[in-house]
């Protein structure tokens, strides 16, 4: 596996040695001015313990701004929430305070005493570095040996990058004549913990803050020792580029750490990183003829002491060289330089400017792409209808920008509708053919548009056709109104065009429905549906029907009728019980057909004609019985 | 039998019920995969919004060999956000296959891409609709570009008009451009699933900053989708951003103005508030619905019937709740229709609000069958809602049909004169006296 990880670890190297090749590498992130003021009002945020106070004036001080005139205010609250006894108390107040000059922290015997005791094997790094800070920040004697001593032990106990940079910081605090040789490897040591991101960020797994505060303490104690820092230039700029890549932080600690290591890049004594910029975009044209660049340090304070060479410029297109060695003249902090006197064509330029004027610049040779704008203008644009039979003897309308076509042009699927046209440079009247030559038609009904691209002919003339039987299924072969739009557009151009040129009528043969499954229909109400109930059927007249149940009756009615003439009776009938119940339950049989008809189902009929029914029964049995014994008697 | 099916409609509730508040309870487990870890910094505020709101956040490198979505069959995690457009190949036993069965698992994904798009998203986009344009290419608009651009007109101010008219995904409507500088996509026209979040505008393209044009251009004026989003069938959501600097601190905090002469400035974008209502939407904090009671019976009674009867007058009743700020609220809306469906549906009506919740009054159809109660709400921005009751619609029993009918007399006549005579026959004939044969 070790030959692998180290094949890797080539394949890795050699990697970075094409990028490096390819392109010197920059940084691509700094404090922009109002990087700087944000983080400034960050850290000017009220606080109310000593620590946040520490942060807040001591990052202040860094970002170079001034914390006087609020010198008394912030020294009572330091002086009143100071705890004498605390080596974190006692180191916050004498960094603020000595930041903010003039305010003094009474010192005793007792609070010497605490300060120098916590400087011992016995002691976590932090704690050393807070007693060693509250020891110096006060003016008090340390003795700077046992001091590295007691780092030099504890660092091997607290193997970790924060305890290491804390030591670190604690080191560039004490005498310049102790023997730092130890401390001083823990920047290299620490510098190969930094993990590569991409070989644009170097930052440790810890974070932002260990990686701001490890840069802030390796360039004081470089400083201090006056031995430039084991960091190689790229690394320089890989860090850079990960402090200030986060615009947003998350607490004071984490700002201050930020405000510290820019102020540790823009003033040690080593390695300076610059920061090249235009000033507004990188855009020269007829009417802006200087390039004008920005020289900054990390905080994006104009380097003055520097002076700026185009070492060469060259088309993008072309790889022709346009311009070597022009040194760029220094006007009110901007660098500037007449690029339109070289008279460049329209189109990018690769600038590799140079930085010089200072040895601990880095980062001073930069490529950086400017761009030469010009104006367009829409020269012979002829509209026309051609029917696609006979070519000739069209008549052609003549459009200029920007007035729109006073009639409509109509073409149906027989015809073809024709535009040329010619984009001109203004300034020098070469012809241009622009990155986006679009035609559009935009159907003012239905909101569709659809865009052609216009391409030109070997003259650079442009030309564009539309075959309206073709291209039928583009517009969905729906005819109507469409208003025609010239876009031009290039990078390049400062006036980017679009023009209502005309209004073309389009007319499709065959007129098919528009697409039926519109896709977002599906997120609306559906129609409503009513139930169309079935209508109750029509009925014949009752007229017939009554008359029909007349006649029905009528028999029963004939019955009665002859009955009465024929003089039947009913002389034989016996009130006995019997006969009684009978024709009782013989006319409750016949009610119950009845109520089953209207109410009951066949279940609850079958039970109450077994009822009635066995009474009936058993009734009529003896009235019959009774019946026959009287006929034999008589 | 109907015991045994309303004990599994209860049981299947309780099962819903449980999943539903599964998901409310989550801890929302998010994974965020990065090009590199800088890009927590770089994007910290969005970050920082969504741990803010409780979102739990694993950061790792796309390629960092330990990645994992799926563990012994359950999901990890619950929402993806992958911000690695240029990865080429993801790490661990992550890819394009495992990212799409975390959707069809109901997953959650917002992605982030750029001009330096690598193959997975783009074969991830397709998956779900979305044709991202190829590497090295950029949304390019020469007319709507902002005042800060380094010179290629790819640091393109998109216009609010363009965003989506759906308040729920895209926040309250403002008047701040959007900031994007990134790849463009185009919709498959085939899947109506996906929205178009945001659009470019007419003069807006995407092609190579530094290449003629050869060919035409892979999306062209507003069919040049800058955001598109996606909800699948299974609810679960997708947003796709061809732009990472979108999200980034940078363009929240920026100022924009369209280099035109004369247009406005904004001190700010509109890019944090748009961000953050999209992440508030992909990772189901907002437009999610879920159904409550559903009750129906006959008007005037309380209690569903065995069975209904058909042309019955019935009321049908649902509570419809919305998640906002992780509780339950009623949903207010004027759009839910009920539908009684036998295969097709037979009647569709509004629902109305009423108190705190939706009902309706309507006459059953003169068709028996077995019917559903179906309330099936989708609509833009929010989960789908669906909801299903099944009744037994009955025809008339034989004594509820009209007894007497007018055309129908003589026979009923005929049948009662028959029984009349058939009483009085059997008396005459039982009880007469026949006059002595002897006179």
């Amino acid at each position: 596996t070790f030959v692998h990880v180290l094949h890797k670890f080539y394949v890795v190297n050699a990697l970075n040695l094409a990028l490096v090749g390819a392109q010197a590498l920059t940084p691509s992130h700094h404090l922009s001015l109002s990087d700087v003021a944000r983080l400034h009002s960050f850290l000017s945020q009220s606080f109310t313990d000593l620590e946040s106070a520490y942060y807040s004036i001591v990052g202040l001080t860094k970002l170079g701004a001034n914390v006087a005139d609020q010198r008394l205010h912030l020294c009572h609250i330091i002086t009143s929430q100071l705890d004498p006894t605390s080596v974190d108390s006692l180191f916050f107040a004498a960094e603020a305070s000595k930041a903010l000059s003039g305010c003094e922290i009474p010192v005793s015997n007792e609070t010497r005493d605490i300060l120098l005791a916590a400087v011992s094997e016995d002691s976590t790094v932090a704690q050393i570095h807070r007693a060693v800070g509250a020891l110096s920040s006060l003016g008090l004697p340390l003795a700077s040996q046992e001091v590295v001593a007691a780092l030099t032990a504890r660092i091997n106990k607290e193997d970790n990058v924060m305890a290491i940079t804390l030591a670190l910081h604690t080191a560039a605090r004490l005498s310049a004549q102790a023997d730092f040789v130890g401390i001083l490897e823990e920047i290299e040591d620490l510098t190969a913990r930094l993990d590569d991101l991409g070989g644009v960020y170097l930052q440790f797994e810890e974070g932002l803050e260990a990686t701001a505060l490890f840069v802030t303490a390796a360039y004081a104690l470089s400083d201090h020792v006056d031995m430039e820092p084991p960091l190689k230039e790229d690394q320089v700029i890989q860090l850079v580029n990960s402090i200030f890549s986060k615009k947003s932080w998350d607490s004071l600690a984490e700002a201050f750490s930020v405000a510290s290591a820019a102020a540790a890049f823009s003033s040690n004594r080593f390695h300076v990183p610059v920061i090249v910029s235009a000033q507004g975009p990188a855009t020269v044209s007829h009417s802006q003829p200087t390039l004008q660049l920005l020289v900054t340090d990390v905080l994006s304070q104009p380097l003055a002491s520097a002076s700026v060479l185009v070492e060469s410029a060259y088309a993008v297109a072309s790889k022709s060289v346009i311009l070597s060695q022009a040194p760029f003249t220094l006007n009110d902090g901007v660098f500037e330089l007449n690029f339109m006197s070289s008279q460049p064509a329209s189109g990018y330029y690769q600038f590799t400017v140079a930085v010089t004027g200072d040895s601990r610049l880095i980062a001073n040779h930069v490529e950086l792409k400017v761009k030469v704008s010009t104006e367009v203008a829409i020269t012979n644009m002829d509209l026309s209808v051609v029917d696609k039979d006979q070519s000739i003897g069209t008549k052609t309308t003549r459009v200029d920008y920007p007035s729109k076509a006073k009639s409509s042009f109509t073409a149906d699927s027989h015809q073809n509708f024709a535009m040329s046209f010619q984009l001109v440079d203004v300034n020098t009247g070469v012809e241009l053919t622009p990155h986006q030559t679009f035609v559009r038609l935009h159907n003012q009904k239905t909101g569709q548009e659809v865009v052609f691209v216009a391409e030109p002919d070997s003259k650079n003339l442009y030309k564009f056709e539309l075959d309206t039987a073709e291209r039928k299924s583009e517009f969905d072969s729906i005819s109507g109104t469409y208003s025609l739009y010239l876009i031009v557009g290039d990078a390049t151009l400062e006036n980017p065009i679009l023009w209502n040129v005309a209004d073309v009528v389009l007319k499709f043969l065959d007129e098919e429905a528009p697409a039926t499954v519109q896709p977002k229909t599906l997120y609306v109400p559906k129609p409503e549906i009513q139930h169309l109930f079935r209508k109750p059927e029509k009925k014949p007249p009752t007229v017939v029907s009554n008359t029909f149940t007349a006649l029905v009756l009528s028999p029963f009615l004939l019955l009665l009728i002859l009955w009465f003439k024929l003089g039947a009776n009913i002389s034989n009938f016996s009130f006995s019980p019997s006969s009684i119940l009978f024709h009782i339950g013989h006319a409750a049989m016949l009610g119950l057909m009845y109520v089953y008809w209207t109410h009951l189902n066949m279940f609850q009929t079958l039970k109450y004609l077994a009822i009635i029914g066995s009474l009936t029964f058993l009734a009529g049995n003896r009235m019959l019985a009774q019946k026959a014994v009287k006929r034999y008697a008589s | 039998m109907a015991a045994f099916g309303l004990l599994g409609n209860n049981v299947i509730l309780l099962v819903s019920l449980a999943s539903m508040l599964q998901c409310v309870s989550a801890d929302g487990k998010t994974l965020v995969l990065l090009d590199n870890l800088n890009i927590r910094d770089t994007h910290s505020i969005f970050f920082r919004s969504l741990a803010d709101r409780g979102f739990d956040l694993t950061f790792k490198t796309a390629d960092d060999p330990s990645l994992s979505l799926i563990k012994y069959g359950q999901f990890l995690y619950d929402h993806l956000i992958i911000f690695s457009p240029s990865v080429e190949d993801f790490g661990g036993n992550i890819n394009v296959e495992t990212i799409t069965s975390f959707i069809d698992g109901g997953g959650n994904v917002l992605v982030a891409a750029s001009s330096d798009i690598g193959d997975p998203l783009r074969e991830l986009g397709s998956e779900c609709g979305i044709e991202f344009d190829e590497e090295k290419t950029a949304v390019i608009d020469h007319h709507n570009y902002d005042v800060s651009d380094p010179g290629e007109h790819t640091l393109i101010v998109a216009d609010p008009e363009n965003l989506l008219k759906a308040p729920t995904i895209v926040g309250k409507p403002t008047n701040k451009p959007i900031l994007f500088k990134g790849v463009g996509m185009v919709a498959d026209p085939d899947n109506p699933l996906v929205l178009d979040i945001l659009t470019g505008s007419s003069t807006s393209y995407s092609f190579f900053p530094d290449r003629p044009i050869s060919q035409y251009p892979h999306a062209v004026g507003k069919n040049t989708l800058l955001i598109a989003g996606l909800q699948a069938r299974n609810n679960a959501r997708v947003v796709f951003s061809g732009s990472l600097h979108f999200f980034s601190d940078a363009f929240f905090n920026s100022a924009v103005q369209k280099a035109t002469p004369g247009s406005q400035r904004h001190e700010q974008t509109g890019n944090m508030e748009l961000a953050e209502a999209l992440s508030r939407w992909v990772f189901k904090e907002a437009g999610v619905l879920r159904v409550g009671a559903v009750t129906h019976h006959p008007v005037g009674e309380t209690t569903p019937p065995a069975a209904y009867t058909v042309t019955d007058l019935v009321e049908y009743s649902i509570v419809i709740e919305m998640l906002s700020e992780g509780r339950w609220v009623p949903f207010d809306g004027d759009d839910i229709q009920l539908e009684f469906v036998r295969i097709d549906p037979f009647v569709r009506t509004y629902l109305k609000k009423n108190g705190g919740k939706y009902s309706v009054k309507f006459k059953l159809p003169d068709v028996y069958g077995v019917f559903q109660f179906k309330v099936d709400y989708n609509r833009l921005g929010y989960t789908h809602l669906y909801s299903s009751t099944q009744v037994s619609v009955r025809p008339l029993q034989h004594t509820q049909y009209e007894r007497f009918i007018p055309s129908a007399y003589p026979y009923y006549a005929s049948v009662f004169s028959m029984m009349a005579g058939l009483f009085v026959f059997s008396v005459v004939f039982l009880h007469m006296k026949e006059k002595e044969k002897s006179d």
